[in-house]
């Protein structure tokens, strides 16, 4: 079903801080529709003196959550939209949004796994609404994320993680770090390369379904990683976030 | 609606007049493309003048360096609605290349190449006299490859995608022939002072 | 398309996923999930997945594999204009539940 794609003004319930760089806002839309995890919202600003800007931002959220959408958005240096959102809005404020909008860097549980999500930085955000719709659904489909970020404080909902992982057998989350790891660190310590893919893929088997999400670079080098590695192109579905968000 | 505490962009009133109609000021540098960066080796770039001239003329980048450059001082607008005020180039005028070539009488108009295919259209009369150079330095440094380099089209007075980056030539023709963008929707002259951003206006 | 530099443009590089929006305004329905064949290279490519300058007077699309435009669109005041000509096809299913079982 096609949503009828008309902006609608979203108003602001909660912000939560989740690392230093991003914040999660709740938005309360009027005309809430079930998005599929992985769809994005485009957020649309304007000025008094009519100046309009617009940003995509990817759903955090699952869609069993009804009549609200979170946004996580991680504040850009010189970012228009990013350090509006994070610098001046509070809650109560009204935001424009329009969507959900996407339908091929998507993932329902009717599409079956395993499942297997390879995220860096901010792009574990709709990544983010596929593992919290299968949790939702008690989906018992094998699933692992791999997680790329530069330091520890830049892991966005790490308790989350942590606690999704600990209580599903089916679910495992892997960090990795590029820049600095946590004390005492046995995990990954480097950029995702075809090694770490073969040993973090390889246990969830040819069938898997892999989605990519990340910086460009990041993409890129792992989709390619993946063909390399004998992965149907058709199993893997890619987005590309760009220093703004997206 | 308008977004609570949303200013936007400016004009500020000290540089308002500076500023066409509909225009921003910006202080950085935005990098706009179609595409991706080209890489060029210098050894392998070449600068051609072709089409309606007597015989076509070619530089090397060893030549094209030996030419004599000035430096200008100018403001751009681009289409998307950012003015930067005082952008300092380094380059060659379009009117020193004209003296290595003998145009034919019909040469109107010109459509200028670069690197990975990109085009646009200016008439001949708005490239010569000064109005227009090829810049090979940005404020004093050697042009950034993501904002041109090694050379690009400046053409201070007609809207920022008419100053081609990654430029390889300039083609004389007796007919305006839409480029890139003036084929999909955009003017086909481009003069922000009259706000010509899209065909029709 | 294997890449070494890592420049600012590169960086802001993303891809269909980013105007799905847009698209679904001017056609009235996503079109991301579209199978878009390379006039240059023959790549068959999602449109989610073509790479996307955003970030120019228009959104230009490119084939992945060969970096040959495949399509651009211009929003102006009062039209959008749209040129698919670097694609062979663009390919859709009629029946949007099948896209579920690819």
């Amino acid at each position: 079903m096609q949503p009828v794609l008309e902006w609608q003004i979203a108003s602001v319930t909660a912000i939560r801080a989740e690392t230093p760089q991003t914040k999660s806002f709740t938005l309360a839309l009027p005309q809430w529709m079930a998005h599929q995890p992985g769809q994005h919202y485009d957020v649309r600003l304007t000025a008094p003196d009519g100046y309009q800007t617009e940003r995509s931002y990817s759903v955090a959220s699952e869609p069993e959550r009804v009549g609200v959408i979170e946004l996580t958005v991680e504040r850009i240096a010189d970012g228009e939209v990013s350090s509006y959102l994070h610098d001046v809005v509070i809650v109560g404020d009204k935001l424009e949004v329009r969507g959900p909008v996407g339908g091929y860097f998507v993932w329902g549980i009717e599409l079956g796994g395993p499942l297997m999500l390879i995220g860096g930085g901010s792009g574990v955000v709709p990544l983010m609404a596929m593992m919290r719709h299968r949790d939702a659904c008690k989906s018992t489909i094998p699933t692992r994320l791999l997680y790329s970020s530069r330091t520890p404080e830049d892991v966005i909902y790490q308790n989350e993680l942590n606690e999704l992982a600990r209580k599903d057998r089916m679910l495992e989350v892997i960090f990795t770090f590029t820049r600095q790891a946590p004390a005492g660190w046995s995990g990954y310590k480097r950029r995702i390369d075809p090694a770490m893919l073969s040993d973090v893929l390889g246990p969830l088997g040819g069938s898997a379904r892999v989605y990519v999400c990340g910086p460009t670079l990041l993409v890129e080098s792992v989709a390619d990683g993946l063909v390399e590695m004998g992965l149907p192109q058709a199993r893997i579905r890619t987005e590309r976030f760009g220093p703004t968000g997206k | 609606m308008i977004s609570r505490g949303f200013s936007g962009r400016r004009r500020p009133a000290d540089v308002e007049k500076r500023l066409p109609p509909g225009q921003y000021l910006t202080t950085d540098f935005p990098v706009l493309s179609a595409g991706p960066t080209p890489h060029v080796p210098l050894d392998k770039w070449t600068f051609i003048l072709e089409g309606l001239v007597q015989s076509p003329k070619r530089w090397t980048w060893e030549e094209f360096q030996k030419l004599p450059t000035q430096t200008f001082t100018v403001d751009i607008s681009c289409v998307t609605k950012w003015t930067k005020l005082d952008m300092k180039w380094r380059g060659v005028t379009v009117d020193t290349l004209l003296e290595a070539v003998q145009l034919l009488p019909n040469a109107q108009f010109v459509v200028a190449f670069s690197n990975g295919g990109y085009t646009t259209n200016i008439p001949l009369d708005e490239l010569v006299k000064g109005q227009a150079f090829i810049a090979y330095e940005y404020d004093d440094k050697e042009l950034a490859p993501e904002h041109g380099g090694p050379a690009r089209l400046v053409v201070p007075h007609l809207y920022f995608w008419k100053s081609a980056k990654w430029i390889r030539g300039l083609r004389f023709m007796e007919r305006n022939e839409p480029g890139f963008w003036e084929s999909l929707g955009y003017h086909i002259h481009g003069d922000p002072w009259k706000e010509e951003r899209y065909s029709g206006d | 398309m294997h890449r070494k530099d890592a420049d600012i443009n590169t960086s802001l590089m993303l891809d269909g996923n980013a105007i799905a929006g847009e698209l679904q305004q001017i056609f009235g329905r996503d079109l991301t999930m579209a199978m878009t064949r390379c006039g240059r290279c023959s790549a068959d490519t999602r449109l989610g997945a073509l790479m996307a300058f955003v970030r120019a007077p228009g959104v230009v699309l490119r084939c992945p594999a060969c970096g040959t435009v495949i399509i651009r669109i211009v929003e102006t005041p009062g039209q959008y204009y749209v040129d698919a000509r670097g694609a062979v096809f663009m390919r859709l299913d009629r029946d949007a539940r099948r896209l579920a079982h690819q």
